[in-house]
């Protein structure tokens, strides 16, 4: 299968155009935007930034009444950890994202549209204004797209380094100017979002693929992956395999097939234990579970877990879930917004009990009051930031409570981190 | 409009109210934090979550707006679950300095507490975050950002009601805290109505704090008189000495209170209040300065004049009038005051600083009399010889006495308030002291209601009215201050 998003020679205006690229821009605009909403809903695209939200539909949720601007955002405020795969787009590939916004921007009528973008890629914050600077010159951006009269600017916004703003209404608020924290929800950003007017916010890797699926058609797009799950998913793989790395395949791919076929199997000596299959925020599958496991939303639903971002994280026999839940804990203590109590405090007592447990100092107790603390938090926030540390907490508990058991024995772990 | 169903009760309400206010009409309290009705709605303190039958989730009361259909359920074991949660969430890093915190009694997280949790701690003392303590801030509070649990409603009553925005919330997760902005001072005249929305001790008081544990105060309600916006107010008194002073929220008048308004009890109970007599310079007992009052009115026969007082009640100005008017036999009287009125901050501070002049003119209307021009006139004129009046109203004559050179007899209840070259000042029991009514800017009639009584032989300034009537040989008496008001329509 030829990659949608990932190619090669792409990475310039110039190889881009060659590749066919602008075709669907042009195609796009002789369109009627509802008509390529349509499209958009018809290839079955789902948010890729981890919710999998259908993307058609988040566009067509903009009050088709509504007086005033609109706007469009791009969410390349990439910080699961463990996930790399919208700054790899964006350094092969801007030109996807810029016309797949354009694209969009005509869709939902918005004239204005942001690329959020994470504080910490100052290098592809300058190449996307650099490759942007090359589209408007060419008339793809800015006003009078391509002699059409629709006009569309764009611009390349750097975040300030807060986790918390990768959540579409935190993006907004700090987009606005404002401390990142998440909105109450409703009202929804579709009919409140940045400056009060309505915005849709998608995934760079949501708005990349518009492109091809306007060029080749919604069907096209469709037939690739599962029937719920269509289209090509970025994955970035991190751990001990031979080839950790990003890649572009369809969606309901096999996990056993992307560790051994594309990521050339574990590293000489090590066992497969665990993989965290969307990002640090998800919950922990065992090397049993995994191995059995397809790689689309609602495989990976029916495991007890979610595909997340794509990020694959694989974790090794030699690894200490302990430990390891411990370095997650720390860091959602750290981008805790604050603003809820149940994340605002529960982070923190979470990161305390484990660092007691890593210690050696805890007692089995504390392991319940962990499991406790981690299952208060599940869905009681404005945001899924609570989630995004209880859904590790509980399954790490939950699969591996022998490690936690053998650490609050007083059995750590030795510096190389392994379980004893 | 919605037709929902909370904990099976029925009850329709009109498109955009929330569960929470919806409840509330059905008596049902939902625990809250974050939320004040006149505050926006921020849905962070998690503590008034409640079930929707079928819904996955459970939602916050404060933001999920009724909607057809919904059974809300307030009572369910998961929602009990969840409040027991956010509960011990709150209480983790929380000092649990109760015995020396002043906001115990009055404490959401001790009511909530023994209502929904019971929950022994499972965290370990010295695992607390811990953050700055006893900061002072503004005039007017203290913060403990220890017993804070960042329900923000400071930071939007700053912002939204006084607009002037000085606080935020700095840092992120377990380890922010409540702070002033580089540069600013907490001092925006409505500072204190913070300690009374803070739901926990993180800002208190600092005229209140540590001086009565709120469980002895006991409470009456009264009536501000800082100006003539009239706000509703709760005195919160022991033992015959006022504690502190807090709105008591209704929709014609105020749901806050300023915090000048707030310390206008301090002069009842202020070391010039005063019991005795003033005579030129000097203090003397009140029968004595009685009778040489009396006997300057008498003697000042056909030339006495007498001004009523926007700061005294409609009661003790009708007394002022018959007096003048029944007793002394004189038209020279006035109750004539029209200040410009009207809230002039756009939140409570009212452009008139005395809180009776439409209660004044109501007596003008009932006794005639002159207008205050008129009035003024004559007393430059030096035709009057005597002028009978309240310390505060003196001042508005203040040019008209220097010209005329008149005698003046004033009432004051602190020494403070004498005019420079008063002759005469008699004491009177202040309305933290003694019913009264008053008029304020709406038209709405405000009684006052006494919350300690006044220093011995301190009386209601109609009863000292009587006593100098008696004394200058008048055949006037009142018995009470209804006495005084016979023939004045109030309305």
């Amino acid at each position: 299968m030829e990659n949608i998003l990932l190619k090669d020679k792409v990475a310039s205006l110039e190889g881009y155009f060659a590749a066919g690229g602008y075709r669907a821009l042009k195609k796009a605009l002789a369109m009627k935007p509802a008509d390529v909403t349509a499209e958009v809903k018809a290839s079955g695209l789902r948010g890729r930034g981890g919710a999998g939200f259908p993307a058609g539909l988040k566009w067509s949720f903009i009050p088709k009444d509504a007086q005033g601007p609109r706007y469009l955002v791009c969410n390349a405020d990439e910080g699961e950890p463990g996930t790399f795969k919208d700054r790899e787009l964006l350094l092969r590939n801007p030109h996807a994202l810029i016309e797949g916004m354009v694209i969009a921007g005509w869709a939902i009528g918005a004239q204005t549209g942001y690329i959020y973008i994470r504080g910490e890629f100052a290098a592809e914050a300058r190449l996307l204004e650099r490759e942007l600077f090359a589209a408007r010159a060419k008339g793809f951006v800015g006003r009078n797209v391509l002699g059409s009269g629709f006009d569309f600017e764009l611009f390349v916004h750097r975040g300030a380094g807060a986790y918390i703003c990768g959540e579409e209404t935190a993006l907004l608020e700090s987009l606005e100017g404002f401390k990142g924290q998440p909105r109450l929800k409703p009202p929804f950003p579709a009919v409140k979002g940045l400056f009060g007017a309505p915005t849709v916010i998608n995934n760079v890797e949501t708005l990349a693929a518009v492109p091809a699926i306007i060029d080749k058609g919604g069907a096209w797009y469709a037939s690739m992956g599962t029937p719920k799950s269509a289209g090509t998913k970025l994955f970035c793989v991190s751990g001990p395999v031979n080839k950790p790395g990003v890649y572009e395949l369809p969606l309901g791919v096999p996990f056993r097939e992307l560790l051994e076929k594309h990521c050339g199997g574990m590293k000489e000596g090590k066992k497969l234990k665990a993989v965290l299959p969307g990002g640090s925020s998800t919950p922990v599958l065992t090397a049993a579970e995994a191995m059995a496991v397809a790689l689309d939303y609602e495989a990976l639903a029916a495991a007890g877990s979610m595909l997340g971002s794509g990020a694959v994280i694989i974790i090794d026999e030699s690894q200490c879930m302990v430990k390891l839940l411990q370095v997650l804990a720390r860091f959602y203590h750290h981008e805790s917004c604050g603003q809820c109590t149940p994340c605002r405090e529960g982070c923190g007592w979470i990161e305390k009990l484990l660092n007691r447990l890593e210690a050696g100092k805890g007692s089995g107790r504390d392991i319940d009051t962990l499991y406790s603390a981690a299952d208060a938090m599940l869905g009681r926030t404005i945001c899924p930031l609570a989630d995004a540390m209880a859904m590790p907490a509980m399954s790490f508990v939950k699969k591996f409570r022998g490690e936690f058991e053998a650490h609050a024995a007083g059995k750590c772990c030795g510096p190389d981190g392994g379980a004893r | 409009m919605p037709r929902i169903t909370i904990d099976g009760r029925p009850i329709e309400v009109e498109k955009g109210v929330t569960l929470l206010e919806a409840a509330q009409r059905l008596g049902v309290h939902i625990p809250r934090y974050c939320y004040h009705p006149k505050l926006s709605v921020s849905g962070n303190c998690r503590m008034c979550l409640v079930e929707i039958e079928k819904a996955p989730k459970l939602v916050t009361a404060c933001s999920t707006e009724a909607a057809d259909g919904m059974a809300v359920l307030t009572m369910s074991e998961k929602v009990k679950t969840a409040r027991r949660d956010v509960l011990e969430f709150l209480l983790i890093n929380h000092p649990l300095d109760c015995p020396v915190c002043d906001q115990a009694g009055e404490c959401g997280l001790q009511d909530y507490y023994m209502e929904h949790s019971l929950a022994k701690s499972r965290f370990p003392a010295e695992d607390k975050v811990r953050r700055q303590k006893r900061r002072v801030l503004g005039p007017h509070l203290v913060l403990d950002n220890e017993r804070c649990i960042l329900c923000t409603r400071c930071v939007r009553f700053c912002s939204e009601v006084t607009r002037t925005s000085e606080l935020e919330v700095m840092e992120r997760a377990d380890h922010s805290f409540i702070d002033l902005k580089e540069g600013r001072a907490l001092d925006n005249g409505y500072s204190l109505n913070i300690a009374d929305i803070c739901p926990v001790g993180a800002w208190t008081s600092r005229d209140f704090r540590f001086k009565q544990r709120v469980w002895f105060l006991k409470k009456t309600p009264t009536v501000c008189l800082g100006c003539a916006t009239g706000c509703l107010t709760e005195v919160h008194h022991n033992e015959n000495t006022i504690y502190r002073v807090v709105p008591r929220p209704n929709a014609e008048t105020n749901t806050w209170l300023c915090d000048a308004g707030r310390m206008t009890y301090k002069a009842v109970q202020a070391g010039d209040r005063l019991a005795k007599g003033v005579i030129k310079n000097g203090l003397i007992d009140l029968e004595p300065a009685l009778r040489e009052t009396a006997s300057r009115i008498d003697e000042a026969h056909g030339a006495l004049a007498v001004l009523g007082s926007p700061w005294l009640s409609v009661e003790d100005n009708a007394a002022l009038a018959r007096l003048a008017k029944d007793a002394l036999k004189t038209a020279d009287f006035s109750f004539d005051f029209s200040a410009e009125q009207g809230v002039k901050d756009g939140i409570l501070i009212n452009k008139d600083p005395a809180p009776n002049a439409a209660g004044a003119r109501r007596v003008q209307a009932a006794f005639g009399g002159t207008s205050f021009a008129e009035l003024s006139a004559k007393v430059a004129s030096g035709a009057v010889k005597v002028l009978v009046t309240e310390a505060r109203a003196a001042a508005l004559l203040k040019d008209a006495l220097k010209a005329g050179g008149a005698r003046l007899i004033v009432f004051a209840a602190n020494r403070s308030e004498i005019p420079a070259g008063a002759y005469a000042t008699l004491p009177y029991a202040s309305y933290f002291e003694t019913p009264g009514t008053f008029i304020n800017f709406q038209g709405l009639e405000r009684r006052t209601q006494p919350a300690v009584t006044a220093a011995e032989g301190v009386k209601p300034l109609w009863a000292m009215v009587n006593k100098l009537a008696v004394y200058s040989g008048t055949s006037l008496r009142l018995e009470s201050a209804q006495d005084a008001l016979k023939g004045i329509d109030l309305k």
